[in-house]
């Protein structure tokens, strides 16, 4: 047995899944090391690609189009380490917050579904193959799903089965757009599709892959299934969830849009508009929101909308550079987000409840998830120096260059709301006039505190490495036409 | 003759259009999942017209045996639960009614439009898999692209059957009041003829499949059927002891497929390409584990839950692990 990074990747956590349901009682234990395992072995993919630019494997020595051939690039590999990374911090997060016996049953459920999360994840961002790409976000609809309705609350259940529904339409839009594509060009591989004639016919089936995917990654009007779905779950899954798995079916945009581009400039534009739709309405219910969790599920909104007028800002002239600035931010929101949602997570433990009018009223103060979601903030709404920042200012960047002032301003107000609206939540953090009892300063600081304060740190903090990052993310051509 | 087959053909479109019609405008559940059920027949029956008995019997066996009973018995459990009459769902107003059906009616008359125009490219995988054929280890097709070729997409597909059976088995609210379905005592009686019946009839499916249609997917959805009757007869009931089995069983396809997969890589071999002289025996052992996991998840999945402690009389008189 040889084992090479790419196949590793991707069956690490298959068989920690499966070690993990198999055996209940040491989930915990073997997610762990699964975690550990999966990050080394990306860690290797990352020194392979740095070394070599992109690297490929062919699965049972066939080559595509016949086999399917799992390749990793600049982008995959930022992907994969942002996938791990969060994952890793969240899963220690997890561990604390699953503890006790009350407990038991979410701990021994969480690993097996979270695994196998991960194994879809990771197998979409290394494969080359559009049925495969089928396949692998079934895998991630079932285990998200899962992760949804793992609180087990009547509210969690209703929001994941909306969620389910609105998950396997857009699968079944995606595949019908597959089976189209496979009718014409008769292949199914990235390379098939730079090959294939421009026509109506490709066309449409582009249109439908691109609303299943739209479906998927919530982008306003067809966001209806995500706030409620990601603010009912329990906390280390709603950072999975609005961290990480909307961010697969963005990335299969990405891909999709560089091997087969949109045909006309309107239709770059309208996904543009649609981004703007989805920050300002997305800002207006996160001003209206009453509860944090739903405060933070809706800025995911906002955030998404804000990623799909980076790919926009430019044009078609521009979208090269515009697919930096949008993976840029995925990876900035991907940190901050999954800080966020596990430091409300925290919060709403400590205090016993998450309505934001209230929180100035409780005595108890978890400064320290506080703190945390401070910092997150910063980089949801964009200050310097944090890696939100830098995703912002690129976006800007490159539609002030293109003329484009509409959406310059669309991202100002977005990030002018933003501001309104995690400023309610730190004015009721900071305030202590309605408090009746004396104040139980910092309350409950636990190990579940570090995870968060270490993902904000990072969103911070990425953005001073912001260069290093780009030049990465180029490696291997990405958003060139050699897959 | 060439003019019969098309009119059969013209009258199984327009019933199977019809069916679809039907069984998504009658009010009264049980009939809309028994026309479903007929849907699906008559689909199958398409499939072999089209010349996919693969798909024909997926589709007989999946689509339409194990769905139409995991729908009959969701359909049980709702009315024992909500017995209190569920409030009638309002209507929908006729305007949004005219209004969908005239953007859905714009919308596949805009598909197909675009199907008729499109460059057909060619024979597709056709001629790649005939080349590679022999060097398979299987003499079908079918069997030599899910197997071999392509297997990462199957190995996935079995991984997403795993993955709906752990989702399932971690909600535990609102089931475990409803009591399971059971058949009458003539039924027990049809339940012991029949079974020996199934469990042939699904192992040739899985054995036929290296050289003709069949296979796990289809050899598994036949055997889940075993299960099924032994559930509903009271033949075997789950207990609460039975979920490491079960849990074994559920993961077995799956692990031995990637396992297979990791440990015939070295000496120059990829993932997944099995030695060709192994071949058939590999492909053969990783099929007839994965029909196993296939027909013990789709028994689970009817069954609904994990196992718990049943309060009523001791039942049961031990039997396979299938639930």
């Amino acid at each position: 047995m040889t084992l090479d990074p790419l196949t590793l990747v991707v069956f690490a956590p298959l068989f920690g899944a499966m070690a993990a349901f198999v055996a209940p009682r040491a989930a915990a234990a073997i997610g762990l090391a699964t975690m550990a395992l999966t990050g080394a072995a990306v860690a290797w993919l990352a020194t392979e690609v740095h070394a070599a630019g992109a690297v490929r494997t062919p699965l049972g020595g066939w080559e595509p189009p016949l086999g399917i051939a799992l390749r990793a690039d600049g982008l995959s590999v930022a992907m994969l380490v942002l996938t791990t990374g969060v994952g890793l911090l969240v899963s220690l997060g997890a561990l604390d917050s699953f503890k006790g016996t009350a407990n038991a049953r979410l701990q021994q459920y969480f690993w097996p579904l979270w695994l196998l999360l991960l194994t879809g994840m990771n197998g979409v961002y290394l494969s080359t193959d559009i049925f495969n790409l089928y396949v692998m976000i079934e895998v991630i609809a079932l285990a998200a799903v899962g992760l949804t309705v793992l609180s087990g609350t009547r509210a969690a259940l209703r929001a994941g089965l909306e969620y389910m529904y609105a998950s396997i339409l857009g699968a079944l839009l995606f595949l019908l757009g597959v089976g189209f594509v496979y009718l014409q060009i008769g292949q199914l591989d990235f390379a098939g599709l730079i090959g294939a004639e421009p026509s109506a016919a490709m066309s449409t089936a582009l249109a439908l892959m691109v609303v299943g995917l739209l479906l998927k990654t919530a982008l306003f009007p067809l966001h209806f299934w995500l706030p409620s779905a990601h603010a009912n779950a329990t906390a280390p899954a709603s950072a999975l969830l609005s961290g990480l798995v909307v961010k697969a079916a963005l990335y299969i945009f990405l891909r999709l849009t560089t091997y087969m581009p949109l045909p006309d400039e309107i239709l770059v534009a309208l996904i543009g508009a649609l981004g703007a739709g989805a920050v300002l309405w997305g800002g207006v219910q996160a001003l209206r929101a009453e509860r944090l969790k739903m405060l933070v599920a809706w800025s995911t909104v906002v955030q998404i909308g804000l990623i799909f007028i980076a790919f926009a800002r430019a044009g078609q002239v521009g979208l090269t550079e515009s697919w930096k600035a949008a993976a840029l931010l995925i990876l900035a929101h991907g940190a901050a987000k999954a800080a966020m949602f596990l430091s409300a997570g925290r919060i709403k433990d400590e205090i016993g409840h998450d309505i934001i009018r209230d929180l100035d009223r409780t005595p108890v103060r978890p400064t320290l998830a506080q703190f945390t979601f401070a910092l997150a903030a910063i980089s949801l709404i964009g200050l310097p120096p944090s890696l939100g920042f830098i995703g912002k200012w690129s976006l800007m960047e490159g539609a002030m260059a293109a003329g484009y002032w509409h959406w310059v301003a669309v991202t100002m107000v977005g990030t002018l709301m933003s501001v309104g609206y995690f400023s309610r939540v730190m004015a009721g953090f900071l305030r202590f006039d309605r408090v009746r009892a004396p104040v139980a300063e910092h309350q409950g600081w636990a190990l579940a505190d570090l995870p968060p304060l270490v993902l904000a740190l990072g969103a911070i903090g990425l953005g001073l490495a912001a260069a290093p990052i780009l030049s990465f993310i180029e490696l291997g051509y990405p958003f060139g036409m050699t897959p | 003759m060439i003019d019969t087959m098309v009119i059969f053909d013209l009258l199984l479109a327009v019933a199977v259009v019809a069916l679809a019609v039907a069984s998504m405008t009658t009010r009264d559940m049980f009939a809309a999942i028994v026309l479903f059920v007929v849907f699906g027949l008559l689909s199958a029956l398409a499939w072999v017209r089209l010349s996919a008995p693969d798909v024909a019997l997926a589709e007989a066996a999946i689509g339409t045996g194990v769905t139409g009973a995991l729908l009959l018995r969701t359909l049980h459990h709702v009315q024992t639960v909500e017995r209190k009459a569920a409030p009638e769902p309002l209507p929908v107003p006729m305007g949004v009614q005219i209004a969908n059906a005239a953007f859905c009616g714009l919308l596949t008359l805009g598909l197909a439009a675009a199907f008729a125009g499109a460059p057909r490219g060619g024979p597709g995988f056709d001629l790649l898999v005939a080349d590679a054929m022999s060097i398979s280890g299987v003499d079908h097709p079918v069997t030599a692209v899910l197997l071999n070729f392509r297997a990462y997409d199957t190995l996935m597909e079995v991984v997403v059957l795993l993955a709906a059976v752990i989702a399932v088995w971690q909600i535990e609210r609102g089931l475990s009041d409803a009591p399971a379905p059971a058949l009458g005592e003539v039924w027990q009686g049809f339940a012991r003829l029949t079974l020996p019946a199934i469990v042939v009839v699904g192992t040739y499916l899985l054995w036929v499949g290296s050289s003709a249609p069949g296979g796990a997917f289809q050899g598994g959805a036949v055997l889940a059927a075993v299960g099924l009757l032994l559930l509903l007869s009271r033949l075997y009931v789950p207990r609460p002891s039975h979920r490491g089995a079960a849990r074994v069983a559920f993961v077995l396809g799956t692990g031995a497929f990637a396992a297979v997969a990791l440990l015939v890589t070295g000496g120059g071999r990829m993932p997944f390409e099995y030695p060709l002289e192994h071949a058939k025996t590999l492909i053969l052992l990783i099929e007839g584990l994965v029909t196993i996991s296939i027909a013990v998840t789709l028994a689970a999945l009817f069954h609904g839950r994990e196992p718990v402690a049943l309060p009523e009389r001791a039942a049961g008189t031990g039997g396979r692990d299938d639930a």
